[in-house]
């Protein structure tokens, strides 16, 4: 929330402007400031670039310089938002935002042998007026949105599979039928069921496997399209779509499955009726 | 004696039909000419790939020559487009194949009526033609049948009276008894000398004897071209 | 006749035309559920946001309302700028505010908004009495089940609390008068509302001031002039028209529109593609009986008519069935999206809108048409003779 504050000055103000004229010898020398890509894209601002920075819109504030522009990291939650972003000096941030000698939170590294829990008792035991959580469970917590998004992506997945089996086995049955007059003249011939059957069947486990690298091919690809278009729309190295060998592999067994169950269905569908009725007679 | 010299109903001249089979180039028909006469009843004749169905294919506008002319009632048929040549199809020329080609989704009546419906001759007086066609071929009473329920002489009947739906000049038959037994044959024979007594044109491709010996006359082909018998 | 042809056809082949239909029908519910998702956020925000007749709203510089706590200063000043405006009818001065409810050795924490009761846009009364007393407060039923309370009860309300000391500061007794439905509330939020006043008097720090105002226009007026007018009048707030609010949301959300697009055009592309296959086998079993319509002279056109309306039939009977289904499915995913955290309870991400219907419809019958045209006019177009003599030998 004091980013707000932060973020409605700086944008209000120019890079050419000053704010309120240094005192003493020490604050003669304005301190830096880091802000993200996204800022400095949206601000024209570049290093070195001098601004003021104020808690609100049309106060004098501080006069800064831009030390170093940050590329943000991949966080979903934020993706969207549009936030801008400002790191400042703790002490500086608190004197321009009048918060006095307070923080909102404390971030702590322990050392690789520490006890996590009981460290984290240890401290709400001896805490006054804060409480300690380990990270990761805020992580979980603040990212209820992405995990909406993805039940979302789930529930659509799972519609996109149900449909995709639709449509296989409909036109998996359609090209057996087209078959018909071949399956009957081979049973007229006097090859067997079986025969045919498995005829039938291993050309549409060659036509399932054919389709199925196709389609991996094709999703990889659309993969690269989908993350450079997101990326560059939310100026964000987050990936939006990751191509995993485990996806792969259920995509693949799973259109292999259908295809040669509906190359079954349709087989036997054929194989059944006498094959004079198959050519019509 | 003299009398006017009526123009020949169907007229072939140097008539060459090439096709591609293949890599191949078959010359089907190798300059054919000849006539039929207004109330002929003709039988082809001439072993397998003779040529007999590409001329027939020919005279009943389904095909077009590679050269020469194909003249049907005075009217020159063998640079049609395809839309004239259907229109002239339809008001023209009745065709009878061996394997009847009736439409299986159809009864018999609504089969005889389908030219008719394109002809767009109106339903009511459609439907009547169509019983008497199918009486004059001897199924008036299995009109409501679909032609899986009926025999192999009865669905050629039907394609008959089809062909015969919107009062063709021509009437031309290829292998109309091939897919039959000898007694129903012989029903179809009977139903054609009939037919070419009222008055129809009537040109048959056989391998059938007692069909080609019932034509009036007969055409001997041999590899694409009209040979002595 | 053709009618009857291409429904015999169809009646022909049942199990096939089943299939075909079914894989229409599912194509058809995910392009209606991927319309609706299109439009239907901004269709249901939209509505939300004019259910009570506000217009315009106006947030602290460079922010939505009610996206940061940053609060506008100059309340009356505010109010006496906008009413210069001979458009602007009605202004609702709106303060937001954390509160706890301390009952016991409970604190439940809430949100509370501190309203006039006879301009705000906020809630609906569901029962009980509006806050037309200083010491009255309205609460949704999530907090009322929260704290065990009903209407009647006394609560004791503070909005400040010092983690360090663990005193609470801007204690007041408050005595509930009314059940109420926050309307841009989350499901999961507990929420009250009381006078501003109020609220002013308990929250020091903010005398005079407001997190937000929502603006009612005269009938007839040009909202977006109104808007424009209030931005040059008041260069330290931010004046958002609906139009604004929803393109900003749309922004926002713009990832679910164009999932909606391109998931869309893919279960339009594979619906084409199946009744395309069906039309393609349907004819090439046919090529005969094809070849034998040409030759007794039915025209190409006719013969062509014919099988399109097969593909047609089939759309339709399948887009008619997508509709039912894709209605079901739509609502699953609703169910989904609307656990967005903070999202109003009101937002739908799927609304069903008959336009929404017909545009699925017939883009499925469009489809089916050109569908079903290429291979219909291939097979109609081969060479007669050709295809009898392919039949023969076949």
């Amino acid at each position: 929330m004091l980013l707000a504050f932060l973020l409605a000055s700086l944008l209000a103000q120019d890079s050419s402007s000053v704010g309120r004229p240094p005192t003493t010898a020490v604050e003669r020398q304005p301190r830096t400031i880091a802000i993200d890509d996204a800022l400095a894209e949206r601000a024209h601002l570049k290093v070195g670039d001098r601004v003021s920075i104020s808690a609100g819109a049309g106060t004098v504030g501080d006069t800064v310089i831009v030390g170093a522009i940050v590329r943000r990291g991949a966080d979903p939650s934020e993706v969207a938002r549009g936030d801008l972003r400002v790191w400042m000096h703790l002490d500086q941030l608190q004197a321009v935002a009048g918060y006095g000698d307070r923080v909102d939170r404390f971030a702590i590294a322990a050392t690789p042998a520490a006890d996590i829990p009981q460290l984290i008792d240890r401290v709400n035991g001896i805490a006054f007026g804060f409480k300690a959580y380990r990270s990761r469970d805020i992580a979980v917590e603040t990212s209820r949105t992405f995990q909406v998004v993805s039940r979302f992506h789930r529930a659509i997945g799972i519609i996109t599979i149900v449909a995709s089996s639709v449509f296989l086995l409909c036109i998996m049955v359609l090209k057996v039928e087209e078959r018909r007059r071949d399956i009957a003249a081979l049973r007229l011939m006097g090859i067997s069921r079986a025969t045919v059957m498995r005829a039938v069947i291993i050309e549409a486990a060659v036509v399932a496997v054919l389709g199925s690298a196709l389609g991996v091919a094709i999703g990889w690809a659309i993969s690269l399209v989908v993350n450079w278009h997101y990326q560059a729309l939310y100026q964000t190295p987050l990936a939006f779509s990751i191509v995993t060998p485990p996806t792969v592999a259920f995509a693949v067994s799973l259109s292999l499955v259908l295809g040669i169950a509906a190359g079954v269905m349709a087989s036997l569908r054929l194989v059944r009726t006498p094959p004079l009725a198959l050519f019509g007679r | 004696m003299s009398a006017a010299i009526e123009s020949p109903l169907v007229s072939l001249r140097e008539v060459r039909r090439d096709y591609a089979l293949g890599a191949e180039r078959v010359h089907a028909l190798q300059g054919v000419t000849l006539d039929v006469e207004r109330g002929d009843y003709v039988a082809i004749v001439g072993p397998s790939g003779c040529g007999k169905s590409t001329l027939l294919n020919l005279i009943g506008v389904i095909d077009q020559p590679t050269s020469g002319t194909v003249a049907i009632a005075g009217k020159r048929v063998d640079a049609m487009s395809d839309r004239e040549a259907t229109q002239f199809r339809l008001r023209n020329i009745g065709f009878v194949f061996q394997r009847f080609y009736l439409m299986p989704i159809l009864s018999a009546l609504e089969n005889v009526a389908l030219p008719m419906a394109e002809a767009k001759v109106p339903k009511a007086e459609r439907i009547q033609r169509a019983t008497e066609l199918l009486n004059y071929v001897g199924l008036g009473n299995r009109g409501r049948h679909r032609p899986s329920e009926l025999s192999g002489g009865e669905q050629q009947r039907v394609a008959i009276a089809r062909a015969l739906a919107n009062g063709p000049t021509l009437l031309l038959a290829d292998e109309p008894t091939g897919e039959l037994d000898a007694r129903t044959g012989t029903e179809i024979i009977s139903l054609f000398q009939r037919l070419n007594k009222d008055g129809t044109t009537l040109v048959v491709v056989t391998h059938d004897e007692d069909l080609a010996s019932a034509a009036g006359r007969k055409i001997h082909m041999r590899d694409g071209r009209v040979v002595d018998p | 006749m053709r009618a009857a042809l291409a429904q015999a056809s169809l009646i022909r082949h049942r199990a096939r035309t089943v299939l075909a239909v079914l894989g229409v029908a599912v194509a058809a519910a995910m392009l209606l559920d991927m319309v609706m998702l299109a439009t239907g956020m901004r269709e249901s925000f939209r509505e939300l946001l004019l259910s009570r007749g506000f217009e315009i709203r106006l947030a602290p510089k460079g922010t939505l309302p009610f996206d940061t706590d940053a609060t506008i200063p100059g309340v009356s000043a505010i109010i006496a700028t906008l009413r210069k405006n001979p458009d602007v009818r009605e202004i609702s001065p709106v303060l937001g505010a954390s509160i706890h409810v301390l009952a016991g050795n409970r604190d439940v924490s809430g949100s509370a908004l501190g309203i006039d009761p006879s301009v705000q846009g906020d809630y609906e009364l569901l029962s009980g009495r509006d806050v037309t007393t200083p010491d009255a407060l309205v609460a949704n039923d999530h907090l009322l089940r929260q704290l065990g309370a009903r209407v009647g009860d006394t609560l004791n309300i503070a909005t400040g609390y010092d983690p360090q000391t663990r005193t609470y500061s801007g204690q007041r007794k408050l005595v509930v008068t009314g059940r109420v439905k926050f309307i841009y509330g989350a499901s999961d939020q507990s929420s009250a509302a009381m006078r501003r006043e109020t609220l002013v008097g308990m929250n020091g720090q903010s005398r005079d001031r407001a997190s937000l105002f929502m603006v009612r226009v005269r009938s007839g007026a040009d909202a977006e002039q109104v808007r424009d007018w209030i931005d040059k009048q008041l260069p330290n707030v931010t004046a958002i028209s609906i139009a604004t609010a929803i393109a900003q949301v749309d922004e926002r959300l713009s990832y679910f529109r164009q999932l909606a697009l391109i998931l869309g055009a893919v279960s339009l592309f594979v619906g084409f593609l199946l009744v395309t296959t069906l039309v393609t086998v349907s004819v090439n079993e046919r090529a005969g009986e094809i070849a034998v319509m040409r030759a007794i002279g039915v025209s190409r056109s006719h013969v062509v008519e014919q099988i399109v309306l097969e593909g047609v039939a089939i759309s339709f009977a399948g887009a008619v069935l997508g509709l039912a289904l894709g209605l079901v499915t739509a609502r699953y995913l609703n169910t989904i999206l609307s656990a967005f955290p903070g999202l109003p309870m009101a937002i739908d991400f799927f609304l069903f809108q008959p336009r929404a219907a017909w545009s699925a419809l017939g883009l499925l019958i469009v489809s089916g048409i050109g569908a079903g045209i290429y291979p219909a006019w291939r097979a109609a177009s081969l060479p007669i003779a050709e295809s009898l003599r392919r039949e023969a030998i076949a």
